[in-house]
């Protein structure tokens, strides 16, 4: 009872869900850099291309279902394809919230550049760290180095934090003329919402991982705290 | 669900002649639960389940080693009335097997073998194991017409309807569903649900989906041996032994 054509189909399931992984680093990546750079081009660019990740996502979605419902898969396989399912849902999301940051840089983009907060530079170096070691332990199905993944989350959060605090700051500090006032106050609080974008990327990097280790091993480790 | 034990199978080895069809099985078997075996074609399923009542003692040249205990007695053991136990442990097999009599005699023919002549009684528990089989409401009006008129499915049922009048505490069924269209196999897996309420089912299939659904327990033979036995679940969803593994998605077999 070997099932080659489930298994070629399967394969190409995990091509098209690599795909989505690849396009949601580079829309991420992309929008790290439309940030850093006060690039408009590149933010607008990864605005229009999230129509291809959303259509990729609904092609996952399709592709599992069918497989789940005419193949009835076992073990790993079944796992891989409720694993594919999960993890297309958090690539999507990334895509979201990497729109969500080159929707505020284009705004940012039209004023001057904001004090300099170096904990925002760390937190984008981190969440991408993270969202680079999630796919790649994705593609080569590996248990181990997804578990460090969920460690670095609490560095994710207290750079988050330290931007926040950061950007208080700013705003707290006096410039003359509530125009002034209000527009310093605007940017900040734009760049606030990257953080808190970057941040919830670390956490959908964080449950790729678990979704990792889930197919891997078929154990779930959401919610055990702390590994 | 309960952890009583009604079989225990230790170090069991069989054998056709020279063959060696079974190598040092040892199982559990939970009472009032569906166990399923699993495996390619030839792996020893049916050997094993043969063992269970002794069905193979009438093969010639074949020889058992090792224990069967049956509720802590060894089934081998010189004072076990052969008949007595296959009572105890019934066998429903791949091909329905009706006797050429009437729908109601099928049902009767092994009370009355034990002896039970009151009328009323015979009536009584022919209709109840109809209606465990599943199959009364179906058959109530033509009790007294040839099984071999009934369908496939029908036939089916008829022969565990068979199987319960004796009273037994373990069902065998060996692919009892294999010779059967989609809606009698529908049947026969939903009767396997509420018959383990009551009765220890063991049933071999080459159907790895309906050993999915219809069991608690399932056990994994490859090449005569016992390769893995698991709650049905975990051995679906995360099998310990990649063996196991492979065998279940359909990467060899
Ligand atoms: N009556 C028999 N005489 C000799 N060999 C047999 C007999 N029945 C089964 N075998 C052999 O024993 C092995 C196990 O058979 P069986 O128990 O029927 O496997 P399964 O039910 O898993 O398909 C096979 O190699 C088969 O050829
Ligand atoms: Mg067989």
């Amino acid at each position: 009872m070997e099932r080659h054509n489930f298994h070629r189909e399967l394969e190409q399931l995990k091509l098209t869900i690599y795909k989505m992984a690849a396009l949601a680093r580079q829309s991420f990546d992309n929008a790290c850099k439309a940030y850093l750079h006060r690039d408009d081009d590149i933010a607008q660019a990864i605005i229009d291309g999230d129509r291809e990740i959303n259509r990729i996502e609904l092609e996952i979605d399709r592709q599992s279902l069918r497989l789940l419902a005419l193949e009835q898969p076992m073990a790993r396989d079944l796992r891989m394809i409720v694993g594919i399912m999960r993890i297309s849902n958090d690539l999507e999301r990334i895509a979201d919230q990497s729109v969500n940051i080159a929707e505020r840089t284009l705004f940012l983009c039209q004023h001057p550049p904001l004090e300099n907060v170096p904990a925002m530079e760390a937190l984008i170096d981190i969440s991408k760290k993270m969202f680079a070691m999630a796919v790649t332990s994705f593609r080569d199905l590996d248990a181990v180095a997804a578990k460090q993944i969920p460690a670095l989350d609490d560095q994710a959060d207290e750079y988050t934090m330290q931007v926040l605090k950061g950007l208080i700051e700013v705003m707290a500090a006096s410039s003359p003329g509530f125009e002034k006032r209000v527009l310093k106050m605007r940017r900040s609080i734009q760049t606030i919402i990257i953080s808190r974008c970057l941040e919830r990327i670390a956490d959908m990097s964080t449950n790729i991982a678990e979704h990792v280790v889930f197919i891997a091993e078929g154990v779930n480790l959401k919610h055990i705290q702390k590994l | 669900m309960t952890d009583t034990i009604k079989f225990a199978v230790k170090n069991l080895d069989f054998y056709y002649g020279d063959f060696k069809a079974l190598d040092r099985i040892g199982i559990e078997v939970s009472e009032k639960q569906a166990t399923a075996l699993i495996g390619p074609s030839g792996c020893g399923k049916s050997t094993f389940l043969r063992c269970l009542n002794r069905m193979n003692d009438l093969i010639p040249g074949t020889r058992v080693d090792g224990e069967i205990l049956l509720d802590g007695g060894n089934i081998h053991d010189p004072g076990v009335d052969v008949v007595h136990l296959r009572r105890k442990v019934g066998m429903v097999f791949q091909k329905p097997n009706p006797f050429p009599k009437t729908i109601f005699e099928n049902v009767a023919y092994g009370l009355r073998v034990n002896g039970v002549k009151n009328k009323a009684t015979l009536r009584q528990s022919v209709e109840k194991s109809l209606m465990d089989a599943a199959l009364f409401d179906e058959v109530k009006d033509r009790l007294h017409q040839s099984a071999l008129g009934l369908s496939g499915g029908q036939q089916q049922r008829l022969c565990i309807a068979r199987a319960l009048a004796v009273k037994p505490d373990v069902l065998l069924m060996d692919e009892p569903a294999s010779a059967l269209d989609p809606i009698a196999t529908q049947k026969i897996e939903d009767l396997i649900h509420q018959l383990k309420t009551y009765y220890t089912i063991i049933i071999v299939t080459h159907n790895m989906q309906q050993a999915a659904r219809v069991s608690d327990v399932t056990a994994f033979f490859y090449m005569g041996r016992l390769i893995e036995t698991g709650d049905t679940e975990t051995l679906f969803t995360r099998p310990k032994l990649k063996q196991t593994e492979d065998y279940i998605t359909g990467r060899f077999g």
